[in-house]
């Protein structure tokens, strides 16, 4: 075997991985994706005198697996033939290892900047993809949208009002994260990666901890991961609500908006009875949780969700039997099962499309290994998937939390963590409410931590996006970008 | 329609009445206190474990304009010397006047210029620019406008475009990707304007402040007229600290 084969946050010796050359590592990835599985990271992790050292990751939802080879360019060799001809996953993976590292995907069928617009190929200035003719004509959007919300910028192609292709380029809310991580201590490294992406603090918080945690051979009480599991659950409520209350704005069904603002207060605001956030910022840590939940905490939490619960099933059969809303959201923006499965899409857009990937049941992980929850697809992959979706998974999520409050184990909230295992690395996955998160970890021969490498959902759906205006009128793109819901500094890092 | 009345009654009264006077959970973490006396080492712990050197020696003292309040500094002193209140009126029109030795209970902005008042007291409307933060300041900034905040009722809202706007509202570090669409989108807004800085990451760089992807020069040139702090701050801090310095009941 040319690779090794690990689970969700079982660390590995680093000298277990198998060094490939680059024919090698053609062959090896090949037959990896060829048997189902999908890149979930390729990043350089060293450079000697010899060359780069590059890590690709392929996780497969079927057998729960993770695949891990290395690659070793030589100097004179920094290139290898691209997969994302056959396998369009791999794709944007690509496009980032040939910005960060130089090395190049040769036959890629898209190189393009995924964070510096100027720094990929060699500093040739990156052109837009442009549809030529003599209708076409082309709309220029952003970074500074109008609203409040994160930079990017959008390129569409237009004929009349019909889009046939949008290019969306991103990198305006990049800040350094990953290097930053590296020179961090334990305090400010907990810091910055609940700074991610400020709207998943839980979600990137847990891939973190458990990864330090993995990394140091540290348990965590079974108090302390149904606590986790908790707040990670009030996030995906919390943002799935501000997601149906933006759907429900945009199309102009006001009184959905108000209703729906108003239950995520509620969420967000239980959250801040466990945290003292209203983000969940300060609560996960590698070892625990740093707050216990009171008695006091449960009992008013669970009279809010109780109204959540039954206020949602009035307003969701409102909104989702109107017959003003439902033209809007349905057969708009639709990507297709083949092209949710083929560009690697993740979370609930992904399950939208009845691409069933769920990084709490294919890759368990904390407390979802002893307390399943269900996993819901739909296939129309329609604006009105995006958002039923989210309102199901609603549902669902209040439901869990609610079993758990019942009976939550007694027990100590933090453990200390030990010194991390030298030489050591470990994939962390976890399911934010947007998806599959990322966090690989590697120490070097100190126990320190050498290399970090973070993937947010967004960067595996932003393609998605821009497939779902294709053939559009492109006044619908608004209400598509917000189905989506993705985010910019997850994607920026 | 039964069903759109329905739920309508059920919403009930849902904005805070005394956006002034609100209280906060106690587990929420507002202005900072320091008591001197518990100090077993003189603070030195608390120096140490403070990741965005928001912590001042000699004497002690607590700059909001860093802090993120993650509260590392109360648990790196069991004896209670630093704790955090739930008091949210936090807000200053001085970056001096974020700096506190932990003695005042709360921090309200100085009253603005006669002119300012006179243009902005009873209508202010307001472009935002996120500048490489992590979206949890634009979430709160969102939050503003939601059934419970409201902030429409006082005649404050957010612009859609710098040319139909009095000021801007910054949120983020200032990646370098962003300094110049910053620059640019504050001369679009015409004169006389406002810089309002919300979030520790736009007020000082935050937990990003060693970062050698952002470009604070903006910062340099232009004098910011009112400083929000929190990670991300809370939506009272915002509204109770403009209303202050418009000088609003
Ligand atoms: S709460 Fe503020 S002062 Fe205390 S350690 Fe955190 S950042 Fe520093
Ligand atoms: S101040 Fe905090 S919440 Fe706001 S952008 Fe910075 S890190 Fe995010």
């Amino acid at each position: 075997m040319k690779r090794l084969t690990v689970q969700n946050q079982r660390p590995f010796e680093l000298s277990l991985v198998p060094e490939l050359t680059a024919a090698e590592f053609e062959a090896e990835g090949r037959q990896i994706l060829s048997e189902g599985s999908r890149m979930m990271g390729l990043f350089e992790v060293e450079k000697t005198s010899g060359g780069k050292k590059v890590l690709a990751v392929f996780g497969n939802n079927e057998t729960s697996q993770i695949y891990i080879v290395k690659c070793v360019f030589p100097k004179e060799g920094e290139r290898f033939r691209s997969f994302a001809y056959e396998f369009p996953n791999t794709n944007y993976f690509e496009c980032e290892l040939a910005e960060n590292s130089g090395i190049l995907p040769e036959g890629h069928p898209w190189l393009r900047p995924v964070r510096k617009q100027n720094t990929i190929l060699g500093n040739i200035p990156y052109q837009f993809y442009r549809v030529e003719g003599d209708e076409v004509h082309e709309v220029a959007v952003g970074p500074v949208h109008a609203g409040v919300i994160e930079p990017g910028h959008f390129r569409f192609q237009c004929h009349g009002e019909t889009v046939y292709h949008l290019e969306i380029s991103l990198g305006y809310q990049h800040r350094g994260i990953e290097k930053l991580l590296l020179k961090a201590d334990d305090n400010k490294r907990a810091l910055l990666v609940e700074s991610i992406a400020g709207d998943t603090v839980i979600g990137h918080s847990m891939a973190y901890s458990l990864a330090m945690e993995a990394l140091s051979k540290t348990g965590v009480s079974l108090r302390a991961s149904v606590i986790r599991s908790i707040a990670e659950e009030l996030e995906r409520v919390a943002m799935h609500l501000s997601g149906l209350s933006g759907v429900a704005n945009d199309v102009g069904f006001a009184i959905g908006a108000a209703a729906y603002g108003r239950l995520r207060t509620l969420v967000i605001n239980s959250l801040l009875l466990i945290s003292g956030s209203r983000f969940g910022r300060g609560l996960v840590r590698p070892g625990g949780v740093m707050y216990d939940l009171t008695e006091g905490a449960v009992k008013k939490i669970t009279e809010n969700l109780l109204i959540v619960q039954k206020d949602i099933a009035e307003i969701n059969d409102f909104m989702f039997s109107s017959t003003s809303v439902m033209t809007r959201l349905e057969a708009t923006g639709k990507v297709h099962y083949k092209w949710a499965s083929e560009v690697g899409m993740v979370g609930p857009a992904a399950r939208a499309s009845g691409v069933k990937t769920d990084v709490r049941q294919d890759f368990p992980y904390g407390a979802y290994r002893y307390h399943a929850t269900q996993t819901v697809t739909l296939d129309s992959g329609d604006v009105f998937a995006r958002a039923r979706i989210r309102s199901l998974e609603i549902e669902e999520s209040l439901g869990f939390i609610l079993e758990r409050f019942v009976d939550i184990p007694q027990g100590e909230i933090f453990s200390e963590v030990k010194a991390l295992r030298e030489n050591t690395g470990v994939i962390s996955l976890s399911e934010g409410w947007r998806g599959e998160i990322m966090h690989a970890i590697l120490t070097g021969p100190d126990g320190k931590i050498s290399s970090y490498k973070v993937k947010d959902p967004s960067f595996n759906n932003w393609y998605g996006l821009a497939l779902s205006v294709r053939g559009e009128g492109i006044s619908n793109f608004p209400l598509c970008n917000k189905s989506f819901d993705l985010s910019y500094s997850g994607h920026d890092l | 329609m039964y069903k759109g009345l329905k739920i309508r009654l059920a919403q009930g009264e849902p904005a805070i009445k005394d956006l002034q006077k609100a209280s906060l959970p106690e587990l929420f973490r507002g202005m900072p206190q320091i008591d001197g006396q518990k100090f077993t080492d003189g603070g030195k712990k608390c120096l140490e474990a403070c990741p965005t050197g928001a912590i001042l020696p000699d004497p002690l003292r607590i700059d909001l304009g860093k802090c993120t309040f993650c509260s590392l500094c109360t648990k790196a002193n069991p004896e209670g010397a630093i704790s955090f209140t739930s008091e949210y009126h936090m807000s200053s029109s001085t970056r001096e006047g974020l700096i506190t030795d932990g003695s005042v209970k709360m921090i309200r902005p100085e009253m603005a210029s006669e002119k300012i008042r006179k243009y902005f007291g009873r209508s202010l409307k307001l472009r935002q620019v996120s500048t490489g933060g992590c979206n949890g300041c634009e979430l709160e900034l969102n939050a503003l406008g939601n059934v419970n905040f409201d902030l429409g009722r006082y005649g404050i809202e957010f612009a859609a475009s710098p040319r139909h706007a009095d000021g801007i509202v910054v949120t983020g570090p200032v990646s370098k990707a962003m300094s110049k669409a910053l620059y640019e989108t504050y001369e679009a807004v015409p004169n006389p304007k406002i810089i309002i800085l919300f979030g520790v990451c736009a007020i000082s760089g935050g937990v990003f402040q060693d970062s050698e992807e952002i470009d604070r020069s903006f910062l340099k040139d232009f004098r910011a007229d009112l400083y929000i702090p929190g990670c991300p701050p809370h939506p009272l801090t915002f509204i109770s600290g403009i209303m202050d310095w418009l000088d609003r009941k």
